[in-house]
């Protein structure tokens, strides 16, 4: 299959500028190499993590962080990084005023790291107390993702947590992340974008300062197929908590850029658009049952989504997977909630859009994808992504094909893309043995309500109450275990 | 509209002289019913954003039972009216690819929508409809407030959310920052009951006196100002006269409380001073703003001691927002060990207490006004962004040129200022103290 096994072609290569001039006096800086958490050598699963942020985070050879820090100050600005499976991504936005004493730090920063012991501990202690408190402890929505994730991608390169794990990041040394720093740090794997009211020849400067780098070859990661459980499989997170998160979801062969991925991104619009009400699980678990908060559909990586309206740009990803956030319920309806989702999953298989809902949700994301990209921050993002998948501008590749497409191409896709016989549903519990019970054992979850329904709905609520589910596997993990 | 030129020279060498902080060119009216009207033009192509300022928030929230009012209403809200329903509402959000929400805070609920320039009259005309003609029946209504509980039980696993609902309700006797916004959660259990005081509620708050609308964005001055008055002029002016908020008395000995999280996690300290009332006329409030980034963000000396060198902690955060009335001044550690928190909570005390007996170096001064215009400059990134910040400050005076007088009140701030503010609120009766650990 073209992309169950790719071995790219080496080229050797100079770093690519990408430009997004404007008129504003604010600038972006946006360096992103083709590296990330999928390039972790086994045992050392956080390697890329601690590699970035001691750039972004630590301090130069000739400068210690404190002082980087004290220079940031009074232009109010920072160098933010972020990592992902093949992708890192360093960002710094200052004011033109400003712009060469913080262009000074960001180039020192990410040209001659200092590998200070103080901050690699620092930094340590922050990835570990990010995977055990942060994330593990503080936050279960995020938590049923990343396990969701995980479980999906067990034994693969995506295998584990952007910041890695825990036993791992406890061994790594400063050894280890400079042999990282120097085998993928390279002007092959950078493209760094520029935008805003920049001066003239900035890009050549940047090219000339980035030269310093090893050249390297674009060389990308082996990547075989996820291996796909067959049937569906039930992973329940144990842990005292006053509500139940879920996630569920399955690989997809789809990525940005092929036939099917604006068909899908259409289809999973309608089911449920990041943070928009409206969508339809949003409507009938949330509006019509008031059963949560909210509840979504993604066809790529969107971490962060309680913090954030709008995706972050450069997550790009070869493999993707198809994801549905239920925002937490109560325990009482935890196993109703699924079963309501399952259901409307396996109806959109079955039945597709109508031309009236494929009409308003092209009609919308026609329009809302100028939204997506409305600062030059998330611009200078997209245009990198773009290149890594290969296609023109997003805002025109999106249009473009939305233009073109048919109800007849979104149900295809639909219908191929987006079966429910392979799923991995993960579920964050208190009483997490009680719950398992009841979805094995497909008992009959009955809905009370605070408040009269409409006929249709509590119809509905029979076929739903006693849905089946046919969960062929489960497990029970304390939430102490993950990440470890 | 606002020349680019203009915008460019304004900003240039912002360090160096006192331009307006906000360089932006505006429109503001007021309609005969008392709506305000502020508008933005920018030259963001394509994109306008509207945020609808409604004055009233959980500070206003007087009567006991009805924590969390303002927010449940910032949720009613998307419950449809006579004239449109809550599907059709979002059939045209949908058909204008807009992205839409709201948020409610202590002192204002806010409602913003970011659409595409041609779809202004509409979304004129469907934000008028709601807030003049709003009708939810009852068992719309019961069901929202589940939405609400699932708001609170999304976060109920975050032990911060906790600290700050303690924090608050150990600092606070009488005023109504004793609660925080999403409420107390007893109340929020009994809101399905509430239908009858919900409907007094809007019938009160959503009024034109107390809104203001803004618009930003690729956006004329006087067309827009038409279609404001051609929608939201018959909007009926109310009766309400809101009660004064219960002021919070002198306290006469500190504080402290201790949350047990029930889960594992590492601890934390949150430590607290009675703050000042945001003001642009005087200094207090200003200087506090100074202290909070000169003495516990990450370019203080309090964080390079406990995060960079001693490493005992591993998030320091401060929180001095902006607020109508006084409000707290906190630190908040999140501490590596258990065995830490004594000497952390000694550290953070002591850097308090530097500002009350010691002068800020001039050196020192100067980078942190300058860290405050950089810092507002680059938030004006774009339409959406330029609208939420001016939201925040219309929320507290209702004009933007409250922004410039800040700044200005910012630039004039001496060593002195800034000492007396610290010894002003940085007072022992004054402090509340909570601490926050989880099972090992």
């Amino acid at each position: 299959m073209r992309w169950a096994l790719i071995l790219l072609a080496t080229c050797a290569g100079a770093t690519e500028i990408v430009e997004r001039p404007g008129k504003s006096p604010l600038i972006t800086i946006r360096a992103v190499f083709r590296t990330g958490a999928a390039s972790d050598p086994a045992g050392q699963e956080g390697v890329a993590n601690l590699t970035a942020s001691m750039l972004a985070q630590g301090g130069s050879r000739q400068t210690q962080y404190k002082q980087i820090l004290d220079a940031m100050f009074p232009m109010a600005t920072e160098v933010e990084y972020q990592v992902d499976k093949e992708m890192t991504a360093f960002l710094g936005e200052t004011h033109a005023d400003n712009l060469e004493t913080f262009y000074g730090l960001f180039r020192q920063m990410l040209l001659d790291p200092g590998w200070h012991a103080g901050d690699l501990a620092r930094l340590k202690d922050q990835s570990v107390n990010f995977l055990r408190t942060s994330l593990r402890g503080n936050n279960d929505e995020e938590l049923g993702k990343e396990v969701l994730y995980n479980g999906i991608y067990m034994g693969h390169p995506y295998g584990h947590h952007n910041q890695g794990r825990v036993a791992a990041i406890e061994k790594l040394t400063a050894g280890d992340l400079k042999r990282f720093y120097q085998r993928h740090y390279t002007q092959a794997n950078l493209t760094i974008a520029i935008a805003g009211g920049y001066p003239k020849g900035f890009a050549d400067r940047l090219r000339k300062d980035f030269a310093v780098l090893p050249q390297g070859s674009a060389t990308l990661l082996k990547l075989a197929a996820p291996k796909m459980r067959a049937g569906r499989h039930l992973t329940l997170v144990e842990k005292d908590t006053r509500s139940v998160a879920i996630s569920f979801g399955f690989p997809i062969r789809v990525k940005r850029g092929d036939a099917d991925y604006l068909p899908l991104m259409l289809a999973a619009s309608w089911l449920g658009q990041h943070r928009n009400s409206g969508v339809r699980l949003y409507d009938r678990i949330r509006e019509v049952r008031g059963l949560n908060y909210g509840d979504y559909a993604y066809i790529e990586y969107f971490p962060r989504g309680m913090f954030l309206m709008e995706p972050e740009p450069n997550l790009a990803r070869r493999q993707q997977i198809f994801q549905v956030w239920i925002r937490p319920v109560v325990p009482e309806t935890a196993h109703f909630t699924l079963r309501l989702a399952f259901f409307e999953l396996e109806r959109l298989h079955r039945q597709g859009l109508s031309q009236e809902e494929f009409e308003q949700t092209r009609n919308f994301l026609s329009k809302y994808v100028n939204l997506l990209i409305k600062t030059k921050r998330a611009e200078s993002g997209y245009a990198i992504d773009s290149r890594f998948y290969g296609i023109g501008e997003f805002n025109a590749y999106v249009k473009s094909g939305l233009a073109a497409m048919t109800r007849d191409d979104v149900n295809r896709a639909v219908s191929k893309h987006l079966s429910m016989e392979n799923v991995q549903v993960v579920m964050i519990a208190h009483d997490a043995a009680r719950l398992r019970k009841a979805i094995v054992e497909e008992a009959v979850s009955p809905m009370k309500y605070n408040a009269p329904k409409p006929q249709d709905v509590l119809e509905e609520d029979k076929t739903v109450e006693r849905y089946p589910l046919r969960i062929r596997s489960s497990a029970i993990v304390k939430a102490a275990t993950l990440f470890e | 509209m606002m020349p680019l030129l203009y915008f460019a020279t304004a900003l240039a060498a912002l360090a160096q002289q006192p331009a307006k902080l906000f360089p932006y060119d505006y429109a503001q009216r007021d309609l005969a019913n008392g709506l305000r009207v502020i508008v933005v033009p920018t030259d963001f192509p394509n994109v306008v954003a509207l945020q609808i300022v409604v004055q009233t928030g959980s500070r206003n929230e007087i009567e006991p039972g009805k924590s969390g009012f303002a927010h449940l209403f910032e949720h009613v809200m998307f419950r449809g009216t006579k004239n449109i329903t809550p599907e059709q509402y979002e059939g045209f959000l949908k058909k204008m690819g807009a992205a839409s929400n709201a948020s409610t805070w202590d002192d204002r609920t806010n409602y913003h929508t970011t659409f595409s320039r041609e779809d202004l009259e509409l979304t004129l005309r469907i934000e008028a409809d709601r807030f003049q003609n709003l009708s939810f029946p009852e068992d719309v209504f019961r069901t929202e407030t589940l939405a609400v509980l699932g708001e609170y039980n999304k976060s109920a696993a975050e032990p911060g959310e906790k600290l700050i609902e303690t924090l608050y309700d150990t600092a606070f006797d009488r005023h109504t920052y004793k609660h925080t916004t999403i409420g107390f959660l007893k109340d929020i259990e009994d809101m399905p009951n509430q239908y009858e005081y919900s409907r007094t509620f809007f019938e009160r708050w959503y009024r034109p006196e107390f809104t203001t609308l803004i618009l930003v964005g690729d956006v004329k001055a006087n067309e827009s100002l038409a279609l404001v008055e051609k929608y939201w002029a018959g909007w009926k002016s109310g009766a309400y006269k809101a009660p004064a908020i219960p002021v919070e008395p002198a306290h006469a000995a500190p504080r402290t409380a201790h949350v047990d999280w029930p889960s594992q996690t590492l601890p934390w300290l949150a430590v607290a001073f009675h703050g000042a009332a945001y003001a642009d006329d005087k200094p207090d409030s200003a200087a506090l703003d100074l202290i909070a980034h000169l003495g516990f963000s990450p370019n203080s000396e309090l964080y390079n001691k406990l995060v960079i060198a001693d490493q005992t902690v591993d998030r320091l955060d401060v929180d001095a927002f902006d607020h109508a009335d006084p409000h707290l001044f906190t630190v908040m550690a999140r501490v590596k060990r258990q065995a830490d928190v004594p000497a952390v909570r000694a550290r953070i005390l002591a850097a308090f207490e530097s500002f009350t007996e010691t002068l800020v170096p001039a050196g020192k001064l100067e980078a942190v006004k300058n860290h405050l215009r950089y810092r507002f400059a680059l938030s004006l990134n774009d339409s959406e962004s330029i609208a939420h910040s001016l939201m925040h400050y219309i929320s507290l005076r209702r004009t933007p040129e409250t922004i410039n007088r800040l700044f200005d009140r910012y630039g004039a701030l001496t060593a002195e200022d800034v000492r007396n503010a610290a010894r002003r609120y940085f007072t022992a009766n004054e402090r509340v103290v909570v601490t926050l650990s989880g099972k090992p």
